[in-house]
């Protein structure tokens, strides 16, 4: 497929015009020359497309009982229709505004979802992803509190533990085992790892006492639908994967950072914020604001390097709920809640002992009777991706709306299966 | 308020709610007391159409590469093509989950690893890690990876040294791994100078962090001097693949000495903006630095059948995603390269030709701070039309139904319009952004009060940036009562 | 405009001599020597060049500086600005009214628009600053 325009005529005319022989000669002769690369014979847009299906195909396609920081939430069908639009989808970020007032005001109603259902007071406009976002926040108190480590409760996604360990290696933070001076921030994820519900507000007093900030992060934010925002209980800061909300599993990719806080961090707060202003006739628009705390500005004084957001996904965010608006947002959760503890329960009765403690979401951590890879290898059989194995015994099972009781009765009997 | 008003373009999606209370029922289901409820959600309930339209209407007062050029000066705003769409979309890889175990996502490991062999073989680099979501962490990891690199070798390195033509994301980089950034400045032909490379570079110098061909859009012309220098002092070479879309083909970055690089999978790799994201930064090193990559790590199995995924590197600096990064980008990316193969050089060689025949025809307009030939962009100075010009330019082109170019950057050009047109443009789409921007220089001798206050053909004029900041109004606030 | 009562009479406390020893930094921060120490903001070059500020984040009052080190940002729509401390010594009162009134560092940079009042360790250090002729030099050269 060629996405070139030229004809051969152009071509001729406009080094006619620049007053070259070749393309060649526009390259200085300091720059060393690559022999041609070795990428094969180029594809018509049929054989791309058959190529492409035929790595698909190599997939399995299964009903998804798995979370662990992607969630497998319908799609409204209309999200696809409208991002697919070019005036979003090839626009980039909206430096000029009066030509982006579409995408602005996306992420403006964006930021104001984030707010409402995290219970904070300003959301910035998206970060790349659920972990980033975390390893982001605590940048930001560090930045905030000039304390050098940050403690961690227990039940944090351990893949997000991994990327917080990384960045603070870079940043010279410490990872501290108790809540002692030095200690910026305290992070509890709700629900944690394993599931469980918890209440921030033990824990965001203490971090308070300590003269700490409390980061709230939200593993499913569907559950945000039912539980009491983490804004309410004393969070400084909330962060957490938008994914749930209309966006592709994708083998993990691309997902959606978003991060909120109370109004007295907002000047620290990374990434794009838009913001409602006036026209000179006085109608109102959007703009990107609060832009000297960005990296392109402040260079070697900005609190983040972070560049752009996630704009789409944001946009695919933003329609998603309101798609779905305050009962459907409410009806999915509390589906994904009714199903996963019935499942629990199917799964009690075979042998399958709970060990997510107290009260728990969508998702639940089992010990398994027999080891957890020969269960999972059964259920994949029988088209079902059972969750995954966080040890030999050990089984963390999910459900959203999408998992049908008669697929849950299967699992239950599958996974009980010798 | 009435049905009208609220029909009136601009409101918010908040704005049309079909009952305004978010009380919520806490009885229902029998999850009371479980855990502590919510006992407000104030979303708006709306239905299916009137959230197409609200959308439909936004979209159509944005502006995409779709709409006409969008000559954004290292931003790479080519064509999308729309297949890649459909290849992301597909059930088989959308609907895969990250934890299905490898035996079951063959074809998506596969994906990965063919990207990164071809991304290995333009840039000359021996290992690829697709974990960075977006250029900007790509090098936030180099810089890890470089820091845990001299802490293995029991070497303290302080300095990083950026021409002052750099991005702000690379000394913002550097601070965010609590190096100090050393500027060095251009030289008259626009290249890092020199002399002030040798007095910045030293045994405490980590890395040089190089874009190349640099903002102002030209070919780093001492590459070879600073290369032999930086290997002198132990130093590492890293450079910002922003503007790769300057070599496919051309010049191999490992070649050119570089020791790390990062890719912007959707400047150079065609994968579209979205309105600033997703994206993708991969980052390519040379193998002795390899095992410093995040885990995990994509790898084929001894058969040469099968893929897996290996998090068994003891010297990884971790990882930087949840998952292993933006993977329907990944997808978007090597359909772009496949469609390509080999004769991907004609991306290069035509963005060259387009930029430099595109400066050919507006050079007499405005001045051009350094005169040589352009690679796949460049950088003219409005400033003889006095202070804002740059700014009152672009907002009249959007007058004329074009994008503006980059304003105000690179910070060492004054008045700057920083212009990239890509290779997907044709000549006569050239020649009429080059005639508009003739015409605007004309008007801004004859006529400068109608620049001061352009847009006028827009929906909404210029906007206050200054309100915007100072009297914050960052969300829509439900209404009291 | 808004400042407090405090504040008010300890900018009528500065006497007249000093106001005419007004010093300057090649950083465009202006420091006027007091009785009981100093009183430091930008010029009105330094605000001009920045444009319309929105907001300013001021050090704490009890910290000490180091002459040179940042201990304020000042941010405009479009670039952001360190002020730097222009002596060794201790902050002691913070103009306190830019939280909520930035645009006073554009309106009266000289008098409402000061940033901060510091006790300097050695008042020899006012001495090596530019004098009003050497500054309008420096502002002068950077204009052309």
């Amino acid at each position: 497929m060629n996405y070139i325009p030229h004809t051969r005529e152009h071509v001729s005319e406009m080094l006619t015009a620049i007053g070259c022989r070749t393309v060649d000669e526009l390259v200085p002769g300091q720059v060393p020359r690559a022999a041609r690369l070795d990428l094969g014979d180029p594809m018509s847009e049929m054989e791309v497309v058959s190529y492409i299906e035929s790595l698909a195909a190599k997939n399995a396609q299964t009903k998804c009982f798995a979370g662990g920081g992607s969630y497998d939430h319908y799609i409204p069908s209309a999200i696809g229709h409208i991002v697919l639009r070019g005036e979003f989808l090839t626009a980039y970020t909206p430096y000029q505004a009066e030509a982006s007032q579409g995408v602005l005001q996306a992420l403006y109603e964006y930021q104001s979802y984030i707010c409402l259902l995290t219970g904070m007071d300003v959301s910035n406009a998206s970060l790349y992803d659920g972990a980033s976002a975390l390893a982001e926040a605590v940048l930001l108190a560090h930045s905030y509190t000039k304390r050098r480590s940050v403690f961690v409760d227990g039940g944090l996604n351990p893949a997000y533990l991994q990327v917080l360990r990384t960045y603070c290696e870079g940043a010279d933070i410490f990872i501290s085992d108790a809540i002692n001076d030095d200690v910026a921030c305290v992070i509890q994820q709700t629900p944690a790892f394993d599931g469980s519900i918890k209440d921030p507000t033990h824990m965001a007093e203490k971090a308070h006492r300590n003269g700490s900030l409390f980061i709230s992060c939200i593993s499913d934010p569907t559950s945000l639908a039912i539980m009491r925002p983490p804004g309410e209980a004393g969070a400084d800061i909330v962060t957490g994967e938008g994914q749930s909300f209309g966006i592709p599993k994708s083998f993990g990719g691309p997902c959606l950072g978003f991060m909120a806080v109370r109004s007295a961090l907002t000047k620290k707060l990374p990434g794009r914020i838009v913001g409602a202003t006036q026209d000179g006739s006085g109608r109102r628009g959007f703009v990107l604001t609060l832009q000297a705390r960005e990296q392109f500005i402040r260079r070697e004084r900005a609190t983040s390097n972070i560049t752009t957001n996630q704009t789409l996904l944001a946009l695919s965010a933003t329609i998603y709920l309101a798609l779905l608006g305050r009962t459907g947002l409410r009806s999915v959760a509390h589906t994904s809640y009714r199903r996963a503890h019935r499942l629990q329960q199917m799964l009690h009765t075979r042998g399958f002992r709970t060990i997510t403690p107290g009260p728990f979401y969508n998702e639940f951590l089992v010990e398994t009777p027999r080891p957890a890879a020969d269960i999972l290898e059964r259920l994949q059989r029988c088209g079902i991706l059972g969750g995954i194995a966080v040890d030999d015994r050990r089984l963390l099972i999910c459900c959203t709306e999408k998992n049908t009781i008669p697929d849950m009765e299967t699992y239950a009997r599958e996974a009980s299966m010798q | 308020m009435t049905a009208q008003d609220k029909a009136t373009p601009g409101n918010l999606i908040f704005d049309y709610d079909q009952a305004n209370t978010g009380h919520v029922h806490t009885d229902e289901d029998g999850i009371k007391d479980q855990f502590p409820e919510r006992d407000c959600l104030p979303l708006p309930n709306v239905s299916e159409m009137q959230v197409i339209r609200h959308y439909t209407e936004l979209s159509r007062k944005n502006y995409g590469i779709d709409t006409g050029i969008y000559p954004l000066g290292s931003c790479t705003m080519k064509y999308n093509p729309r297949v890649n769409e459909d290849m992301a979309r597909l059930p088989g890889f959308a609907g895969m989950h990250p934890h299905a175990p490898p035996s079951h996502a063959q074809g998506a490991l596969e994906v990965m690893w063919e990207l990164q062999e071809a991304l290995k073989e333009i840039t000359g680099m021996d290992a690829f890690s697709l974990q960075p979501a977006a250029g900007s962490q790509g090098e936030l990891l180099g810089v890890m990876i470089a820091k845990r690199y001299f802490a293995d070798m029991g070497e303290r390195r302080t300095r990083i040294i950026i021409p002052d033509s750099a991005h702000g994301t690379n000394p913002a980089t550097a601070a965010t791994c609590r190096f100090q950034t050393v500027t060095v400045r251009s030289d008259e032909r626009g290249n890092m100078d020199l002399d002030g490379f040798r007095q910045a570079i030293g045994d405490d110098v980590a890395v040089v962090m190089i874009t190349n061909p640099n903002t102002l859009g030209f070919y780093e012309e001492h590459l070879q001097e600073i290369t032999d220098l930086s290997r002198k002092h132990g130093t590492l070479l890293y450079c910002d693949g922003a503007n790769m879309n300057a070599m496919l083909g051309i010049s191999k970055p490992a070649e050119q000495g570089f020791d790390m690089m990062h890719l912007n999978l959707h400047k150079t790799f065609s994968t579209p903006h979205g309105g600033g994201g997703p994206g993708g930064g991969a980052l390519g090193v040379r193998s002795f630095l390899e095992e410093y990559l995040p885990v995990p790590r994509v790898v084929r199995n001894d058969s040469g059948h099968t893929f897996d995924l290996d998090y068994n590197h003891e010297k990884s600096v971790g990882r930087v995603h949840s998952f292993y990064g933006n993977f329907g980008i990944m997808l978007r990316a090597l359909a772009y390269i496949k469609s390509w193969g080999s004769d991907i050089v004609n991306v290069s060689e035509t963005a060259l030709l387009n930029a430099n025949y595109l400066l050919g025809l507006i050079r007499g307009s405005f001045d051009v701070p350094y005169d040589r030939r352009c690679a796949h962009e460049f950088v003219v100075s409005t400033r003889r039309f006095g202070e804002k010009s740059a700014l009152n330019i672009a907002k009249r082109m959007i007058d004329y139904g074009l994008h503006p170019p980059t304003v105000y950057f690179p910070l060492i050009v004054k008045e700057a319009l920083m212009i990239e047109p890509t290779e997907t443009e044709s000549k006569e789409t050239l020649d009429r952004l080059a005639g508009a921007l003739a015409y605007i220089a004309n008007e801004m001798n004859q006529n400068p009060d109608i620049l001061d206050g352009a847009p006028h053909t827009t929906a909404i004029g210029r906007l206050d940036e200054v309100m915007a900041a100072r009297r914050l109004d960052l969300r829509w606030r439900p209404p009291k009562g | 405009m808004g400042l407090s009562a405090t504040e008010n009479s300890f900018l009528k406390k500065m006497p007249k001599s000093a106001l005419l020893a007004r010093r300057y930094t090649e950083e465009h921060e202006w420091v006027d020597a007091i009785d009981d120490g100093i009183i430091v903001g930008i010029t009105e070059f330094a605000q001009d060049q920045l444009g319309d500020v929105v907001s300013v984040e001021l050090p704490e009052v009890g910290v000490s500086y180091r002459h040179n080190d940042a201990m304020a940002i000042i941010d405009s729509v479009k670039t952001s600005t360190d002020v730097y401390s222009p002596v060794d010594g201790r902050v002691t009162h913070v103009n306190e009214n830019l939280l909520s009134q930035p645009e006073l560092i554009n309106k009266s940079p000289y008098q409402d628009g000061w940033i901060v009042k510091m006790v300097p360790e050695n008042r020899a250090q006012l001495d090596s600053m530019l004098t009003q002729d050497q500054y309008d030099e420096l502002v002068g050269s950077a204009e052309k």
